[in-house]
């Protein structure tokens, strides 16, 4: 479709900033040209757990080119945690090299700053360091005695599940495992910051620009208006962008230190050690249920690992809390101190995880009741949510799980596993629920409205990101509705600090919070203009501007969720089916096709939308087939240390991806009736692919990734 | 990286030359594993001596009414190239398994038969290993040791050889073409060409200091009916393989009068499985003399820790492949 002469949302119009992307024009946070530019390089600790003894600097000091070799000796002091082992939520601070003490392999120990790149690297090389080593806490088994009980969410319970379950004709208790696994975005993190007498200004590859400018103050002291963050395009971030990481702080601390606006790249080795990751869960499901399918309890107990100072977990039982209907629940969550990084959000935390346990054990609960899984799950549907007994705003997971049944072909699957093959493989269909919370937040936006040769241009502001998303796209789209313009005459600029302020992309809400937040700053501008036009027949915006004798005309908005939406649960919806073939030998096994049946509210753009789901259908694939984060199990680094050896699907690895966009009005979610859609298609894939495979061939694969090494064994 | 000094040769005596008269001096071919390691800091040559384009584009018929390749010969083009595919197919299967197009586009047949282990505690410098750093010790024998050998290891190394091309080149029974720096020229069996670990797991293969692979050497063509190169991996490329089998079967008169099997994955060093060859050669093609030559080629084989799983892998592997291969032309 012409994105030219086109207006409005709904429309499938190619991005506005495709050709910007395609052309190398768009610059991204380490392309910046900025005057005297120097290289910082961040060095890693080489142990896992223990104290740093001695560090010789001399040898890269004196090597051409270097600036500065920053240690714990000589690193400004920062802001320091107020307490051991805080929930990370309760900080926005980011100490680095203050003490000797090493909490993880690969922390970083030092950094070198130099005029070059290599340069840097180089010397980064010969800074020698001399440790006292203790032995790691790296073993998942070995470190359950210490589990705690986390101070923020961590358990809930109605009724009583231990009643529930003696009162079921059909029970069930298994426990499903999910590795570590790295967000590895393909654009890595980076800065190029500038320390000029207590001015920040960085450009920098953040989800949040807001958050990153806070982190920046308050690790330094300082105040936040004197910190400005540039982050126009961001090559993805899937989590680990949306807080300011220690690099950020490193690169402005060594600006600080040599007087010259500093760059630092995060390498792909240390987007392993430095930037978070999302780590391994042990979830033990409990399930109760009458013969007729009615479930009587469920339970989800979470164990997963932190670092040895901060607390941070994923709620994979948040989905067992809220997807069906049962009167006994409960949910815990406990977590290890290991010596490993702490963990952060990960594209749908809690869901994509949570998902593949509890999808995967009310699959197995199907077949004990032998009952079709998507009936099973139909049977239990609830409108209301019964964690907090609100109303869904609007649930249509029995419509996905309908329509998608019928479009897949879902009476055509094996009743009994085994049984379907074609030569030498296994031919298994299996099917997922997803649920994804769409939250809306409060939002503002500035719109500057000029008339030129009678027509209206527009262009918005707002500190919002495109993290590959399409946010200039359907805020373009959404500008050209509301002020009724072509997107042509729409500029959209983003992920700048003196914007007005945003939540930033993450957690679903990128959508409808940016879009809302547009809307409501044309439709001040709409009324102003209005007032200011007094009495006319004009309609047009440009003939209202005419009326108004104006030539430009500024306004802001904000939005926010109203309590219409605070008195409901608001969730997007959906279904996954999957075909594989499983070779009845090898341990090898293809996925043939997927669908995804998804209703998330309105749809803005149908081809951003479509790339979205299908890029968290691939990642859920990701998850399934391949992607594992190895702990060394006597040092504690990763042995997975690049894309050679962390394995993310390829091309021949993905089969034919269809979406269907189940329409749905939800004008309780906000006005537009935007649900998001960028962590949906990552959950429960992977069970609706355990699913197919047990499908197959009777194999009930409880750990993820399904492996070659580990379908043989089974 | 290190610093490091770009010698260009222009001809192969340039290159026997240059490296004489250096110390720490390196041929780069394709510099697809070579750089790598570099940035990685595992290889830091003083001198890289670049041999890539030397006598590129050969492919020659030779005196065994076989064909001669290259060393310089990139693996796409070895891999495409008419006589190879028609020639020895299993060959250009194996070859094309391997990598992605692109470092297929790059890597040289010589740098195929040099490429270092994948073993990740030959890739990060703080971990020992004895092939990086003799006397370190290896960290892999009671490590994390899911993709490493169960044949032909030493308490000192347990690492595996990552080609694909050499899997085949070893069921061919190919020949290597060396050159010394003083001029002289040898030939090495492929399956004499790389070793096993030892008491010296630094070295890879059997070339002396200097020495320039010149060419790879093909027998008569073989296995161009009766071939399968089977490769298990974690997806479905740009993956190393956990196991591969090479399977070559020459059927006449519906017996099998030749047979050509190579694991990958498995050992150091390409893996013949010469018992598993002479058990077959005689016998009519079957599943159950399949599953008895793969029988024979896993048992000797010595598990880790964590690899275990490769013993019933490989067993279906070699079944699977054989089959594959002699279905091809029923």
């Amino acid at each position: 479709m012409n994105s030219y002469t086109s207006k409005g949302t709904g429309n499938p119009i190619n991005r506005v900033e495709g050709k910007l992307k395609v052309t190398g024009m768009a610059k991204y946070a380490s392309e910046f040209n900025v005057k005297d530019l120097v290289y910082a390089q961040g060095i890693n600790s080489t142990i896992a757990k223990g104290r740093i003894t001695a560090v010789d600097t001399s040898e890269a000091e004196a090597q051409k080119g270097v600036l500065a070799v920053i240690t714990f000796k000589n690193a400004e002091k920062l802001a320091q945690y107020e307490k051991d082992l805080h929930p990370l939520s309760t900080t926005s601070i980011q100490p680095v090299l203050q003490s000797n003490e090493v909490h993880y392999y690969g922390e970083y120990v030092g950094m070198v700053v130099a005029e070059t790149f290599e340069q840097a690297q180089y010397a980064a090389r010969l800074v020698k360091y001399t440790y006292d080593e203790s032995k790691p806490d790296i073993d998942f088994q070995a470190s359950k005695p210490k589990a705690y009980k986390p101070t923020e969410q961590s358990d809930y319970s109605r009724g009583d599940v231990a009643s529930g379950l003696a009162e079921a004709d059909v029970t069930l208790d298994e426990t499903y495992v999910t590795p570590i696994e790295h967000h590895h975005p393909m654009e890595l993190h980076a800065l190029i910051g500038s320390w000029n007498n207590g001015n920040v200004q960085a450009y920098a590859s953040q989800q949040m620009i807001d958050n990153a400018a806070k982190t920046i103050a308050d690790t330094f002291k300082i105040d936040k208006k004197n910190v400005r963050v540039m982050s126009p395009y961001v090559g993805g971030g899937f989590g680990s962008k949306l807080a300011a990481k220690q690099h950020v702080i490193l690169a402005l601390m060594a600006s600080k230190a040599v007087g010259r606006p500093v760059q630092f790249t995060v390498t792909r080795t240390q987007m392993f050690t430095n930037t978070n990751l999302r780590q391994r869960n042990e979830q033990r499901i409990q399930i109760g249920a009458k013969k007729d399918g009615t479930l009587t309890a469920l339970s989800h107990d979470t164990l997963s690992h932190t670092s040895t100072y901060e607390q941070y977990q994923e709620s994979c039982g948040t989905v067992s809390k809220m997807l069906y209907k049962t009167p006994n629940n409960s949910v815990t969550h406990r977590l290890m101190p290991m010596n490993l990084q702490t963990p952060f959000a990960m594209r749908a935390p809690g869901e994509a995880t949570g998902s593949f346990a509890l999808e995967s054990a009310m699959d197995e609960m199907a077949y004990k009741l032998d009952m079709d899984p998507v009936e099973f799950r139909i049977k239990n549907d609830t409108q209301v949510d019964p964690s907090n007994d609100k109303p869904f705003s609007s649930r249509l997971l029995n419509e996905c799980l309908r329509l998608g049944a019928k479009e897949f072909g879902w009476e055509n699957r094996p009743k009994t596993p085994g049984t379907m093959s074609e030569g030498n493989w296994l031919v298994g269909y299996g099917v997922s629920g997803a649920s994804r919370r769409a939250p809306f937040m409060k939002t503002s936006a500035k719109v500057i409205l000029e008339l030129k040769d009678n027509k209206v241009y527009a262009t918005l502001q707002m500190d919002a990101t495109d993290i590959g998303t399409g946010s200039y796209t359907i805020l373009a789209q959404t500008v050209s509705e509301y002020l009724d313009i072509p997107v042509a005459q729409v500029d959209v600029e983003l992920g700048d600090s003196e914007y007005p302020v945003t939540p930033g992309s993450g957690g679903s809400w990128g959508a409808a919070s940016f879009a809302n937040g547009a809307r409501a700053a044309c439709e001040q501008a709409m009324k102003d203009l209005k007032v200011k036009a007094g009495a006319t027949d004009a309609t047009s915006t440009a003939a209202l501007m005419q009326a108004s004798n104006l030539n430009t005309l500024e306004a802001e908005g904000t939005a926010e969720p109203d309590e219409e939406y605070k008195a409901h649960s608001v969730f997007s919806f959906g279904a996954n089916f999957t075909e594989v073939w499983v070779d009845k030998d090898t341990g090898v096994f293809r996925i043939k096709r997927m669908l995804n049946v998804a209703s998330c509210g309105k749809i803005l753009n149908p081809k951003t939308a479509f790339g979205q789901i299908i890029g968290g259908c691939a990642m859920g694939a990701g998850m399934a087939i391949a992607e594992r984060t190895e702990v060394e199990p006597n040092y504690g680094n990763f042995i997975t240390r690049s894309f050679a050896d962390y394995h993310v699907p390829v091309n021949l690895d993905m089969a034919n991806i269809d979406v269907i966009y189940l329409p749905e009005e939800d004008k309780i979610a906000n006005k537009m009736g935007i649900k998001g859609i960028g962590e949906l298609g990552i959950t429960s894939v992977a069970a609706s692919i355990a699913n197919a495979v047990f499908n197959a061939t009777g194999k009930r694969m409880r750990e993820l990734p399904l492996t070659p090494e580990k379908m043989i064994l089974k | 990286m290190r610093p490091f000094n770009y010698i260009a040769a222009k001809t192969r005596q340039e290159a026997l030359t240059a490296i004489q008269e250096r110390e720490e001096a390196k041929y780069l071919g394709g510099g697809t594993n070579l750089v790598d390691l570099m940035k990685e800091d595992v290889e830091r040559p003083e001198h890289l001596i670049e041999v890539a384009d030397l006598d590129n584009d050969r492919i020659t018929a030779n005196a065994a009414g076989g064909y001669t390749l290259a060393a310089a010969k990139s693996n796409s083009a070895t891999a495409n190239a008419p006589e190879i595919r028609k020639n020895y197919p299993l060959l250009s299967m194996a070859m094309l398994s391997a990598a992605t197009a692109q470092i297929r586009n790059m890597a040289t047949n010589g740098g195929n038969l040099l490429q270092r282990t994948r073993c990740p505690y030959f890739f990060e410098t703080s971990m020992p290993c004895n092939k990086r750093e003799p006397g370190s010790g290896c960290g892999a024998l009671e490590g994390a040791n899911a993709k490493h050998a169960i044949f032909g290891w030493s308490k000192s190394c347990v690492a595996t050889h990552p080609s694909d091309m050499c899997v085949a080149l070893a069921a061919l029974e190919a020949t290597v073409s060396v050159q010394a720096p003083d001029g002289s020229e040898r030939t090495i069996d492929f399956t004499d060409f790389h070793r096993l670990p030892g008491s010296s797991p630094e070295k890879d293969n059997t070339l002396e200091p200097g020495e320039l692979i010149t060419a790879i050497d093909l027998p008569k063509p073989q296995f161009t009916e009766h071939y399968h190169y089977l490769k298990i991996r974690e997806r479905s490329s740009y993956a190393f393989a956990l196991i591969s089998v090479a399977a070559g079967l020459k059927i006449r008169g519906g017996i099998i009068t030749d047979a050509g099997l190579a694991m990958g994955g498995v050992a150091h060093k390409p893996w013949k499985l010469t018992s598993a060859e002479a058990y077959l050669i005689g016998k009519k093609p079957s599943t159950t003399h399949f599953e008895e030559a793969a029988r024979l080629a896993l048992e000797d084989a010595q598990t880790l820790a964590y690899n275990a799983y490769k013993v019933p892998m490989g067993s279906k592997a070699i079944v699977r492949a054989l089959e594959q291969a002699y279905a091809k032309k029923a």
